[in-house]
């Protein structure tokens, strides 16, 4: 645990201090700020002045975490500052959950850094304090958690620019694999077509489920059981990804 | 002690290091050998960056990839890479809060000032606040030289750790590696430099193409004889009979017929 804090605080550290972060924290801030003049356009209605802050985080969000995840991890592997690392009592799960910890708190404080500027608009706009968006925001950053998971699981057996494509993938197909299921139902899909679609649902992760923002655009509360199951799935999901990672990791040859 | 026992690494059908047994047991070891001899691969071995196919490395009579001995080595990879934003003395407090017991903790000033002494000792420590992608080619060696001793090890592997360095601080590096030597630590180098070999080494093992030609003093191997003229004489006289032995292999079944 002590080398996974270490490692993880490290890349913290590190990844703090650099520019491209600053620059996408930047334009997610003016984003947010750009809210103020979107609600005069829309006669300041709350809605839609919540819809495009809430919005605007997630999207930056996802940035950072696909850049962040696709990055961090195989430049470590890749110009071989791992040999300083794993040449010293530390193993390569160790290192690997310490990166991933480690970004995870680097989008955690992005979240924050984001959701303070939010809410503070929000505020300012006499809609509230949206604690209900804050904890939107909370269910964006488990799905970006996952996302980093999944980015770094990819990044252990390929490229950074394949890992840029696969993970892209998963993000898309993550969001539309619920509905395919659904509509491939409506219409009496059947047969072979149905078991892909299934199947297809079954292996890619469901990020429709960390998706609260329709609620908390309309002032609705997100039923605890929808939080815990979210939390709950993340937290399975990452695991199983973690574990998939650690595996092939420990068999690369560095 | 450092023992190889068979060690042999296979990648698929490629042998880079074949059936290595040797035993060391002297302060400063070099491995000579060209490029693509295999000695990068052995010292990843020995220091558990890379699984052997077969045979073992034992220190002390422990298995050199068990974490308790990593707490008794330092490396020094080849070509070293860093995390460019970090200075040198945050990577040496890094690389140093990865050994669990070096209290730096419960003692921060004194881990200080200890990672200020190795920078002395290594000739960087002008830079020491100075951000690493700043760094001359051999600064980074310095530094990666610097961070193999920040846990005050028993064993040094060091793989080409004079690469990259003006004559100055080749001489500056060689007598830090002196100075450990009459400190008690044991120190193994990889090099292609024979000078540096005959220069420090008390004994070497000569590697090509994995294999090990020769293991022994360096006074003894050459024999009178200046160590590059020795080092090109027994390559050479392998590669003859690696020559021959693939000759006589090719035409036996022609004459069974």
């Amino acid at each position: 645990m002590r080398n996974i804090f270490i490692i993880a605080k490290n890349t913290l550290k590190l990844e703090i201090r650099d520019k491209i972060l600053y620059g996408i924290i930047v334009f997610g801030l003016l984003y947010i700020f750009f809210m103020l003049f979107l609600a005069d356009l829309v006669l300041k209605e709350p809605a839609m002045v919540k819809a495009f802050g809430l919005t605007g985080i997630y999207f930056f969000n996802a940035i950072i975490a696909l850049f962040l995840g696709t990055t961090s991890f195989f430049k470590d592997v890749d110009r071989k500052v791992v040999y300083f690392i794993l040449s010293k009592p530390v193993s390569r799960a160790q290192f690997l959950l310490g990166k991933f910890f480690g970004l995870c708190m680097v989008l955690l404080l992005t979240s924050a850094i984001l959701g303070v500027a939010y809410v503070g608009v929000v505020l300012f706009e006499h809609a509230g304090f949206d604690w209900i968006g804050l904890v939107a925001i909370l269910m964006q950053f488990l799905e970006m958690a996952l996302f980093l998971a999944f980015a770094i699981f990819v990044s252990t057996f390929s490229s950074s620019l394949l890992s840029i494509v696969y993970t892209s993938g998963v993000f898309f197909l993550g969001h539309i694999v619920s509905q395919l299921v659904a509509d491939a139902k409506a219409i009496g899909l059947g047969g072979f077509k149905l078991l892909f679609v299934e199947i297809l649902y079954y292996i890619f992760p469901n990020l429709e489920k960390f998706d609260a923002r329709d609620l908390a655009i309309h002032a609705v509360a997100t039923p605890w059981t929808s939080f815990g199951l979210a939390v709950a799935y993340a937290a399975v999901y990452i695991t199983l990804l973690l574990t998939a990672a650690v595996w092939v990791f420990d068999k690369k040859e560095i | 002690m450092v023992d190889f026992s068979h060690l042999t690494k296979a990648y698929k059908k490629k042998v880079v290091v074949d059936d290595f047994t040797l035993s060391v047991d002297v302060p400063i070891f070099g491995f000579l050998g060209q490029n693509g001899a295999g000695k990068t691969t052995i010292m990843k071995m020995i220091v558990g960056l890379l699984e052997p196919t077969s045979g073992t490395i034992t220190i002390d009579g422990a298995l050199s990839s068990h974490p308790i001995f990593k707490k008794k080595l330092g490396y020094m990879p080849e070509t070293p890479y860093f995390y460019e934003r970090m200075t040198g003395m945050e990577f040496l407090r890094f690389c140093d809060e990865l050994f669990d017991n070096n209290n730096s903790g419960a003692n921060p000033a004194a881990r200080t000032k200890h990672y200020e002494d190795i920078l002395k000792k290594v000739g960087i420590f002008g830079a020491r606040n100075a951000e690493i992608r700043t760094y001359s080619k051999g600064m980074r060696q310095r530094l990666g030289f610097a961070q193999a001793l920040v846990n005050d090890p028993e064993y040094l592997f060091l793989d080409e750790p004079l690469d990259g360095l003006d004559p100055i601080g080749r001489r500056e590096m060689k007598e830090v590696m002196l100075t450990l030597k009459h400190e008690g630590r044991k120190i193994f180098l990889n090099t292609h430099i024979l000078a540096d070999v005959e220069e420090i080494c008390e004994e070497v093992g000569i590697v090509h193409k994995g294999k090990l030609l020769y293991a022994g003093s360096v006074k003894a191997f050459c024999a009178g004889k200046p160590l590059e003229e020795r080092f090109m004489e027994v390559v050479e006289a392998h590669e003859r009979a690696e020559i021959g032995a693939a000759q006589t292999a090719h035409e036996t079944p022609t004459a069974a017929k």
